[in-house]
């Protein structure tokens, strides 16, 4: 399992790295491997609202559909629309590929680091 | 919480990393390291394993098994034979399920009932108070054996390789067997739950599971855990106990004959007597006959069913969902996820699976029972109304080795009308016909043995003015029985027909033949409708009953298609109400060479049966019938029966170089006049009653249900050429069948030589008959034949008796006769052999060499060719305009 140094964590299983002051958002790879082989996203739309601690969309594996809970509060400024028809990217490359990208962040929910969140995964 | 049970390969899995959880009381494999997807499409593509270890296994034994088994079960179990396994419902007093089930009957007198995991203890509870009442035990025999499902379509031969090359079971579905596989006891079900035409379930000891689980790996087998197997079932459209059967998602439970499949699983046979649930079964059944026909106007005991549905925009259903149409909510997806595939490219036999992998997002619902096919609905997925439509099925199995998915809205090519003027369409075709038969008459070697090319004779004197006219005609009692004629102008052609069945008598070496049938297939029709007519003829106030019970040849071992209940028999054969299936029963083949009749084994059916009705003859035929052996028998024991013999294919064979059908006892002989004989296509009836037996009664039907039975205008044009070809066949009948038999038998050899591989007995040369078949590897058989044809070798791809059906052909099938007539010796059939060697065995291009062997040989033999008919014949041509 992979917990890459240079993002943040939230308990839900997403990762999130700014970049100027864009937060772009993906899940871990441990939420990957948990779900299995990812089939569907179901994305947000681009100027919807995000709200931290809220569903922005789900990923449906075989098994099951899973929330994505967005980490941060803001407007959605840019969506992945490749993983409608490629979901599986989420499986082979989860931290090179991110979901959306949330711009006018104004609340953030308490995030962990590599190390945090790799303990809470092995916990 | 107890404690989850472990399967006997529970080690097995976490060595293989399986991701493990709790169903129904057991640790389970949901999936492997590889996924559910790349499991799910291996299983398509290759082969699977899954451990079904977990599931209730129930033995049932004593005197009243039977009994007590029609009474807790939704199926005829009276129609179960040895050897054979049957889906069946548990009901309960209302006609729900308590669950679903499979009963397999590996012995004489013990059934073995299998039940969902979770659902055992509730079965038990259910089945052992009601079979303190009969004199029966019920032992949970879960833990003593261990079960594994080997699915996909490479199963079969990875079986075999485990087998030492023994038939694993039966090609046919629910077919079992108990057997060694190196050297571990096994029995194997043609079972499971993938919809994959290919795959077995495997019982062995508990000792024996992980060595055959890790033997099935090494050869390529690969794990697949439940994720895969709940995906695999639902593409297939199976139902899941506690999805499609048990209570719905509003707590009601779901009548049984909501699932299509009970259909096949709910018997009202008499002798199951007044089963649990029957009440309420019969009354579901006649809600379901109403809703078939489209009538809904009272589906109060079968409101909703369950059905396949397809999302046409992007989403994924899940189980719970609500269906709407207009707006209105019409019941719940029962089972929904998104299914990889294989996608295929091309049409028909020519399809090719290939390696891109797509999903679609499918499922099964539980909605109102008056929703037709293509209808338009909408799954509420979290708020949100997704567009879907119920299709007829997503996969097929019925083109093995491959479950084929079926995509919703794909259309096949159609021909464009091209647009020209009839004028200009008219020369089209007079071109392509000539190109279509100079190719097949001057440049392909013709290897079909159902095909001949008539002379030219019979050609011309077919296309002459009779084939034009009418001439019914029937024999009057009033009149002697002499045939009387409703048209004029019809002197010359009554005057052909008799002389036709003059000289087709003396051919046979029978009393009485009737030449008006145009075809094998109607001659067989015209036959068992007379023998039916016979049988009925003292009692003309009932429903006549149909024949039953009928001894053929099954068609997977050769036998004929026109003496099937699928064929001709269809509207003839009773319904045996004990089995609920057609009264036939097929001749059992020799262990050693599935391509000879055990003439011991069949001595038991004749006993066992008592056949109104014997039909030897095959289509793939390269041995003998045993007509003498059987007439001996069924003579001795007074078995009242006819001997019928349809020799469609050896009809010109016929006489002492293959077997003389009337000598050996058989009564009546079918066949087609065109395949081995020198006709046009038609197809002939004859008998051997004399006038003065009983039977010859039988005859006189045989006549009546030819015309008007079966025929009004009977082609007189080729009732011309028959005559023709009879005065051919018997002036050159010896030549020609001696040399049909030694051209096939040394064809043979030189295929095998050449490193072909020759299916038959090598001790009579692989033939008998005027047929050769040759095993070109499992499945191959439509490709090479394809093949073939491209290098103007023109062969049928054959399923062999151990295959599944023609998809799944791993045989060619050829005949010699057509290319005799055209003067091939055994010389020409060993070049022949080695260009077919070249091309199936070294992929070469042969197509010029074999152009080249044809052209020497265009010239029809064993017909007449002295000056004076040559002259005759072409004067005749010049007459009449050819």
């Amino acid at each position: 399992m992979n917990y890459p140094s240079e993002l943040q964590y939230s308990r839900d299983h997403e990762w999130l790295r700014m970049e100027d002051g864009v937060a772009v958002i993906g899940i871990s790879d441990f939420a990957q491997s948990e779900l299995g082989d990812v089939v569907f996203v179901n994305l947000p739309e681009v100027c919807d609202e995000a709200t931290a601690g809220e569903p922005f969309g789900d990923v449906e594996s075989v098994k099951a559909v899973s929330d994505l809970v967005c980490p941060v509060t803001g407007t959605v400024c840019e969506v992945n629309e490749e993983l409608l028809d490629a979901p599986e990217k989420l499986n082979e490359d989860p931290y090179g590929t991110w979901i959306i990208k949330v711009e006018n962040v104004t609340d953030t929910e308490e995030l962990l680091s590599a190390e945090q969140y790799e303990a809470e995964c092995t916990h | 919480m107890s404690e989850l049970k472990r399967t006997q390969l529970y080690e097995t899995h976490l060595a293989a990393g399986a991701t493990m959880v709790d169903f129904g009381g057991w640790d389970m494999p949901v999936q492997y390291p590889s996924g559910i997807v790349a499991e799910h499409l291996y299983t398509r593509h290759f082969c699977s394993l899954f451990d079904v270890s977990h599931m209730g296994r129930l033995l049932i034994e004593g005197p009243e098994r039977l009994e007590f088994l029609q009474h807790v079960l939704s199926s005829n179990v009276g129609g179960l034979d040895l050897y054979k396994a049957q889906y069946c419902i548990i009901p309960d007093e209302d006609g729900s399920a308590i669950d679903d089930a499979y009963l397999y009957r590996f012995e004489e007198d013990r059934l073995l009932l299998v039940v969902n995991a979770a659902n055992t203890e509730k079965d038990l509870k259910h089945l052992l108070p009601i079979a303190e009442h009969y004199a029966v035990t019920v032992t949970d025999i879960t833990a003593d054996w261990a079960s594994i499902a080997v699915q996909g379509p490479k199963s079969k031969e990875l079986m075999t390789i485990l087998s030492g090359g023994e038939a694993v079971t039966e090609p046919m579905k629910n077919a079992l067997n108990s057997l060694m596989l190196e050297g571990h006891f096994a029995r194997v079900a043609k079972t499971g739950y993938t919809g994959e035409p290919l795959g077995y379930e495997v019982y062995v000891k508990s000792e024996d599971a992980a060595w055959l689980w890790n033997r099935l790996c090494e050869l390529g087998a690969r794990p697949a855990g439940l994720g895969a197997r709940d995906t695999l079932r639902l593409e297939a459209g199976m139902p899941l106990y506690g999805h499609e059967m048990g209570l719905d998602p509003d707590g009601r439970p779901m009548p049984i004959y909501a699932v299509p499949l009970a259909k096949f699983a709910v018997s009202f046979s008499e002798r199951k007597g007044d089963y649990i649930g029957r009440k309420a079964l019969e009354k579901q059944y006649e809600a379901f006959k109403r809703i078939q026909n489209r009538d809904f106007s009272d589906c109060t005991v079968l409101p909703k069913t369950i059905r396949p549905i397809t999302l046409l925009e992007r989403g994924v259903m899940r189980a719970g969902m609500p269906v709407y149409r207009n707006g209105e909510q019409i019941g719940w997806v029962t089972s929904g996820t998104m299914v990889p595939y294989y996608k295929a490219e091309g049409e028909g036999l020519e399809t090719v699976i290939t390696d891109t992998v797509e999903k679609r997002a499918i499922g099964s619902c539980y909605i109102a029972s008056d929703v037709l096919e293509d209808d338009i609905v909408t799954v509420d997925i979290r708020g949100k109304k997704v567009k879907a439509v119920i299709p007829a099925r997503h996969l097929d199995n019925m083109a093995p080795p491959f479950a084929r998915p079926i995509l919703y809205g794909v259309e096949l090519s159609k021909r464009e009308d091209t647009g020209d003027a009839l004028p200009a369409k008219a020369l089209n075709l007079l071109k392509k016909a000539e190109d279509n038969h100079l190719w097949r008459q001057r440049r392909c070697v013709n290897l079909i043995p159902s095909e001949n090319t008539p002379s030219r004779a019979v050609q011309m004197l077919s296309a002459s003015d009779p084939s034009c006219r009418y001439a019914e005609h029937k024999k009057v009692k009033s009149f002697y029985d002499k045939d009387i004629f409703y048209y004029q102008g019809t002197g010359f052609i009554d005057e052909v027909e008799q002389m036709a069945v003059a000289e087709l008598r003396k051919y046979f070496g029978c009393t009485e033949v009737e030449t008006r049938v145009t075809s094998g297939q109607m001659a067989n029709t015209c036959t068992f409708s007379a023998l039916m007519d016979w049988k009925n003829r003292l009692d003309r106030k009932h429903t006549p009953r149909r024949l039953g019970y009928v001894l053929n040849n099954h068609i997977i071992k050769g036998g004929h298609l026109s003496a099937q209940p699928m064929g001709a028999l269809h509207d003839y054969i009773a319904i045996d109400p004990v089995t609920e299936r057609s009264a036939v029963v097929n001749f059992p083949v020799c262990k050693d060479n599935i391509f000879k009749i055990d003439v011991e084994e069949t001595k038991k059916v004749l006993d066992q049966y008592r056949p109104e009705l014997i039909i030897f003859g095959k289509s793939m035929v390269i041995h003998k019938e045993p007509v003498a052996e059987i007439r001996k028998y069924v003579d001795e024991q007074k078995i009242p029966t006819t001997i019928m013999y349809d020799m469609a294919h050896v009809l010109g064979i016929a006489g002492d170089y293959f077997q003389n059908p009337f000598e050996e006892g058989a009564e009546i002989v079918t066949g087609s006049t065109h395949k081995t004989f020198f006709g046009p296509q038609r197809g002939v009836v004859a008998v051997n009653y004399k006038e003065d037996e009983l039977k010859y009664g039988l005859w006189e039907t045989i006549e009546t249900r030819a015309f008007p039975g079966s025929v009004s205008n009977h082609h007189l044009g080729t009732q011309l050429g028959l005559l023709m070809a009879a005065y051919e066949m018997n002036a050159f009948k010896d030549a020609y069948q001696s040399a049909v038999i030694r051209n096939a038998k040394s064809f043979a050899r030189s295929l095998k030589a050449a490193g072909l591989k020759v299916c038959g007995d090598p001790a009579n040369d692989y033939t008998e008959t005027h047929q050769v078949l040759v095993s070109v590897g499992y499945g191959e058989g439509a490709e090479i034949a394809n093949r073939l044809e491209r290098n103007n070798i023109i062969v049928n791809y054959q399923a062999t008796p151990d295959e599944e059906g023609f998809t799944a052909s791993g045989a060619l099938r050829m005949g010699v006769s057509e290319m005799t007539r055209f003067g091939f010796g055994e010389k020409e059939f060993d070049a022949l052999a080695q260009l077919i060697a070249a091309c199936v065995l070294r992929n070469e291009n042969v197509s010029e060499d074999v152009s080249r062997l044809r052209a020497g040989y265009t010239t029809m033999r064993y017909c007449f060719d002295d000056k004076d008919f040559e002259d005759a014949l072409e004067a005749f041509a010049g007459k009449i305009g050819f």
